[in-house]
């Protein structure tokens, strides 16, 4: 506690956090938005002239439209839920997996010995390739979303926690050795703060495996979830819904990594790459 | 001998001795120390000079106890006191990246030190060093000569009984070195502690240690008792004669290693 309030009352830092909630009105932060603006309004001019027929891409206003439609009636978020606590769970469950095969790998050479290989196997089949396995086995109940997600995710989480154990400046652990430190609360001071901005990195290619691998299953075998919202729109011949799905996911893709990129800035604070102000 | 009567020395010296009998250390079937038998008063600062590959880092990563493949022993401290406390403070200030100075100056007192009682004792080591008002920041930015000052602190707080300096200002550029030296000999004469210095720098050496061993083929070359009077100036007239008799053991060294690789 002490520390935080010192590091807070600290001039310099304080001096810096002003400085980065000035930026944040500046255009500099507004350039990212410019491209994806630009497109939407030639999208919308292009349909509006009729060169995009709307069985082929509905104009931005329709979708809006069937987006409005849907969020009055519910189902749009109903879905969205459904959809967001599945990928929750299973990054979850995947993801604690892999975190703690990843962390006792890393420590323990006898641990490595025992699964890393297996694991390097199973890793090379595509997590999309055992739909038809899964089916079999949990049909398309909530089991099967869970098992898919959590097998996505478990190995972007998995190498990159292994990894940032191993890489971590064998110096530093030679230092707390020596003031004596060891066991947990070496791991906890020195190995874990060390290994951390590899493990976050892994966290962010979970996150994007998250949604791909949800959408798909959800699109093959669900009778809920955003992808099964497309999918049956598909069969009503809907475009503008099977648009507006598309582009929730892609809301959603962004609003995940935004998340760890939080999850970054706060926990990396110390680091020089991702202290406010660093990013050009 | 007459050195320690002689020099100023603050009224409680709690340096730990340290005497070495017979090590021996081989990396594979290189022989790097050859059976070194050594005895340091409490109190001293004793310099450890040799050439790269002496064997003076080894030596020293021996005493700190990060080396365990030796033959031969060593003690720290009387046997019949209290286990003396050692500290160890590396070439590199080896600050951890994500904790701020000061965490980083208690982190020296150990494991579970009492938190608020550690930071007074962190702030306390921090001032003693000059850099009481940059607690609060992040290691990486610090000057690399600021960031060894933090390493001091840190290797300070817990009051060891004996401080193992392993080139600790061999990266830092000329003035730098000058101001730390200083610094360190002021803490040294403050804490009371014993001193062991390796360094390739024979005026360093002279500078700041009490007695100066050179470390050659993994054997104690020479072994000197530097009587001069604290504080001492830099390249001062009276160390001619002693640098003179360093440099020339070591360079008649240098030269046979040469003439044996030619």
């Amino acid at each position: 506690m002490s520390d935080l309030a010192l590091r807070a009352g600290h001039p310099a830092i304080k001096e810096r956090g002003a400085l980065a909630s000035l930026s944040r009105l500046s255009p500099d932060r507004l350039v990212p938005w410019l491209l994806p603006l630009i497109l939407l309004v030639l999208w919308q001019a292009s349909a509006s002239l009729g060169t995009l027929p709307p069985s082929i891409l509905p104009a931005p206003f329709d979708v809006a439209k069937a987006g409005w439609r849907l969020l009055r009636s519910g189902e749009l978020l109903a879905n969205a839920l459904i959809s967001f606590e599945r990928a929750l769970s299973g990054l979850l469950v995947g993801g604690s997996i892999a975190f703690i095969l990843g962390l006792s790998n890393g420590l323990s050479r006898l641990s490595e010995r025992v699964t890393d290989s297996t694991i390097q196997m199973v890793r090379n089949i595509p997590n999309l390739a055992l739909i038809p396995l899964v089916i079999l086995w949990f049909g398309i109940e909530e089991g099967a979303k869970l098992f898919l997600v959590s097998f996505g995710v478990f190995f972007p989480i998995y190498i990159n926690t292994f990894h940032g154990i191993r890489t971590v400046d064998p110096q530093l652990v030679e230092m707390a050795r020596s003031y004596g430190f060891k066991g947990f609360e070496l791991f906890r001071r020195v190995i874990l703060p060390g290994a951390l901005p590899s493990i976050l990195v892994g966290l962010r290619y979970a996150l994007g495996i998250m949604w791909l691998t949800l959408i798909v299953a959800e699109t093959i075998a669900a009778q809920s979830g955003l992808g099964y919202m497309a999918m049956s729109a598909r069969e009503f011949m809907q475009t503008d819904v099977v648009v507006l799905a598309i582009l929730i996911y892609a809301l959603l893709g962004k609003l995940a990594d935004s998340t760890v990129r939080v999850i970054e800035r706060y926990s990396l604070a110390w680091h020089p790459a991702y202290r406010k102000g660093a990013r050009a | 001998m007459t050195a320690l009567a002689t020099k100023p020395r603050s009224a409680q010296t709690r340096g730990a001795s340290v005497s070495l009998h017979g090590i021996t250390r081989s990396f594979g079937d290189t022989p790097v120390l050859k059976g070194i038998d050594l005895d340091v008063r409490p109190g001293d600062f004793v310099a450890i000079v040799g050439q790269s590959g002496s064997g003076k880092s080894t030596l020293l990563r021996i005493i700190a106890g990060l080396d365990q493949g030796f033959e031969g022993s060593f003690t720290v401290g009387d046997t019949a006191s209290e286990k003396a406390s050692s500290r160890i403070m590396y070439q590199e200030p080896r600050l951890l990246p994500w904790a701020s100075v000061i965490e980083n100056v208690a982190f020296g007192l150990g494991p579970v030190p009492a938190r608020d009682h550690a930071f007074s004792r962190a702030r306390t080591a921090l001032e003693a060093v000059g850099l009481g008002d940059r607690g609060g920041e992040w290691p990486d930015v610090l000057s690399g000569g600021q960031k060894q000052r933090v390493a001091l602190a840190r290797a300070l707080v817990s009051r060891p009984d004996l401080l193992v300096l392993d080139e600790p200002l061999g990266a830092l550029d000329a003035l730098t070195r000058i101001g730390m030296q200083s610094l360190l000999e002021r803490v040294w004469q403050e804490e009371g502690f014993t001193a062991l210095l390796v360094t390739h720098d024979v005026a360093e050496a002279l500078t700041l240690a009490d007695r100066v061993v050179l470390i050659e083929n993994g054997r104690i070359a020479l072994d000197l008792d530097i009587p001069f009077a604290r504080p001492r100036r830099r390249g001062a007239v009276q160390f001619g004669a002693l640098e003179d008799e360093l440099l020339t053991t070591l360079l008649k060294s240098k030269s046979q290693t040469e003439e044996y690789i030619i």
